[in-house]
């Protein structure tokens, strides 16, 4: 098997005296889409941070193709190729898609932009994914419903030629028909090569789209199984319980009954 | 496709006929200004503004001023086609998994679906119970009514009916799928074979667009192909002409699912394709064109692990090319993830070593453009082809 195109291997964080993230290994394969599922709280929110570069680590190693990487900001992680689109669909409202694809790393000189280019790219990374559903791609985003505008966030992913997306609950305030168009483009994406990471609580759509599944159980990693070795059930058991089975956290061996 | 060959028409038939081959030509090449349509359908101006009037009308077509001018006098209104005017199903039924979409007049997918097959997911009553659903939440999310389907099925499928006679990678054999989507959906069912899908795609919309005699080879789990022959799906009795994955090529080869030893699918399909990467069989599909994407980046490597695989494909393909006699084979699916200078390199030698591709001055062989939604748009094309003249 190939190497994996991210690893993380003993990540710790903490936020004052609350220790978030135990000794967390995580790794993420190029072609993979990875489900991240784990209850409120278990720190889903927190290792996407933590690889997106917005909160720093307080240990562990992260791997990017093999190499040591160091991650202490957004901009280094976006520099690896690592993209995230956030639950509550992080674009700027009074710009168009084209502004938001390119925020902050606008093309074109220093005195002028190149619009006609930047309009072209963005059309092109949309018309590759066959997102037809936007009529212009100088609408305003405050125009567009929530499953276009995840639209938009997942194609800057794209555009940018990331290698990793990390999608943190990217269906949570959508409906029903919307939630199918976002989860078909996130396998679309992993079939381009990508390394898709997926945060759900939606057990139907992990198992519609994931190929690995990892979980978390109050900060600690249990279980990262293939999802064809596991059943619904053991994967809400590992999520509530952190255990199934064989699976997850050792039983504690000094039980005494 | 429409036009049957009759002793004599009669003027409606005539305008019917002119109507679908007007709507065909609108579809399939997008928004023509009115004195376009009139040279090319050969027809006069009077009767393209009759139909063209007749079609606006009824919400099919919207005509505009276009916005570029050409030429001095009054610009020439620009037709457009109305997507929402007719949308039919496309399903592409694959081994791993099944993508669906809704597909507008004009070819735009307005809404879409996909999901894995995993254990149980895959028998045929949870696939067409899903198919079902899912089509009605998109359709009423865009508000519409479907008027046809078109399904890809990676199998030997009767054209007639839809039946599926066998899927060996699906195990399904003996599936009346036309027959059950019809009843439940109440509109025509058009099934085909995925490879013969994809030519159709491949020509209509493809880089086949404008080439009559084209070969379309594409390699999922299985290998497939489809021909078009004279500008038509070349079909064979009942429709089962296609299976270029069984080909033999290697007589002392690996044993194949048909029975056979040796197809050629054996040697170039996805099982193979990951025995040649080194990567664990059944590895997930975006493993295996990140691995293949990869390899782009080191050509020396490149030549070392797939040196036997391209001279499989070489062999295979040379057989086609004798057989088929096309000016154009398109290589599909994850053949077009392989790297450019390698299908470069399996085109040139497949020229040298083919006798038919030298007497006709070089068969091309191109990797398809259209990506993963190739059997999509094909599935839509095959269910516009019933419809277009109802629309």
């Amino acid at each position: 098997m190939s190497e994996p195109i991210l690893e993380i291997t003993g990540l710790n964080k903490s936020f004052g005296p609350v220790h978030v993230l135990h000794d967390v290994d995580f790794t993420v394969r190029a072609g993979e889409v990875t489900a991240l599922v784990g209850d409120n709280g278990a720190g889903k929110s927190t290792l996407v941070k933590c690889i997106a570069g917005i909160h720093p680590i307080d240990g562990g190693e992260v791997r990017f193709n093999g190499q040591v990487a160091h991650i202490h900001g957004p901009r280094d992680a976006a520099e690896l190729g690592i993209e995230v689109v956030y639950q509550d669909l992080a674009l700027a409202d009074n710009l168009d898609i084209v502004q938001n694809m390119f925020l902050g790393r606008e093309r074109g000189g220093a005195w002028l932009l190149d619009e006609a280019d930047m309009e072209r790219a963005a059309r092109e990374t949309l018309a590759s994914l066959s997102v037809r559903t936007v009529k212009s791609v100088r609408t305003p985003v405050s125009a567009l419903s929530g499953g276009q505008r995840q639209t938009v966030a997942i194609a800057k992913a794209v555009l940018w030629d990331s290698k990793v997306v990390l999608l943190d609950e990217p269906t949570a305030a959508l409906g029903v028909a919307q939630t199918r168009q976002v989860l078909d483009l996130v396998r679309r994406l992993a079939e381009q090569g990508l390394g898709v990471v997926l945060i759900s609580h939606n057990m139907a759509d992990v198992f519609e789209v994931a190929d690995r599944i990892a979980t978390l159980y109050l900060g600690r990693m249990v279980a990262e199984v293939p999802t064809r070795d596991v059943t619904h059930a053991q994967v809400v058991e590992l999520i509530t319980a952190g255990r199934s089975g064989e699976l997850g956290l050792a039983r504690p061996e000094t039980a005494t009954v | 496709m429409t036009s049957t060959p009759t002793a004599g028409a009669r003027p409606d038939e005539v305008r019917r006929h002119n109507r679908t081959a007007l709507l065909r030509r609108l579809h399939i090449e997008g928004p023509t200004t009115r004195a376009a349509l009139a040279t090319e359908l050969g027809l006069n101006r009077s009767t393209i503004k009759a139909l063209v009037d007749g079609l606006a009308e009824t919400g099919v077509v919207e005509e505009r001023v276009p916005r570029a001018r050409s030429g001095a006098g009054r610009p020439s209104l620009l037709v457009l086609p109305q997507p929402l005017a007719a949308v039919v199903l496309a399903v592409d039924i694959r081994v791993e998994q099944v993508a669906m979409a809704l597909v507008g007049l004009g070819g735009e997918m307005l809404g879409r679906n996909s999901w894995n097959l995993r254990g149980k997911a895959r028998e045929p009553d949870e696939v067409i119970t899903h198919i079902i659903e899912s089509m009605r939440v998109l359709a009423d999310e865009l508000g519409v009514r479907t008027i046809a389907a078109g399904v890809s099925v990676p199998g030997v499928v009767r054209r007639s009916d839809g039946f599926v006679h066998e899927a060996p990678n699906l195990q399904w054999t003996g599936v009346p799928l036309g027959d059950r989507l019809g009843a439940a959906l109440g509109i025509p069912i058009r099934v085909g074979n995925d490879a013969e899908i994809a030519a159709l795609a491949e020509h209509l919309r493809g880089v086949a667009r404008g080439s009559l005699d084209a070969v379309y080879v594409s390699a999922d789990i299985g290998v497939g192909g489809g021909v078009i022959s004279d500008g038509a799906t070349l079909s064979g009795t009942a429709g089962y002409v296609g299976e270029l994955g069984h080909m033999v090529v290697n007589p002392t080869g690996r044993h194949c699912y048909c029975g056979s030893r040796g197809c050629w699918e054996t040697e170039v399909g996805e099982v193979a394709l990951c025995r040649a990467l080194d990567l664990p069989e059944g590895s997930p599909r975006g493993a295996v064109v990140a691995e293949l994407r990869a390899l782009s980046a080191a050509p020396a490597e490149a030549e070392r692990k797939l040196a036997e695989f391209s001279e499989w494909l070489v062999l295979g393909l040379v057989n086609v090319v004798n057989a088929f006699s096309p000016e154009l084979v398109v290589l599909g699916d994850l053949f077009t993830s392989l790297p450019v200078p390698l299908v470069k390199r399996v085109g040139d030698e497949v020229g040298r070593r083919s006798l038919v591709s030298r007497a006709i001055g070089g068969t091309r062989i191109l990797a398809s453009t259209m990506g993963a939604d190739c059997k999509l748009i094909g599935a839509a094309e095959l269910a516009f082809e019933t419809v277009l003249g109802a629309v």
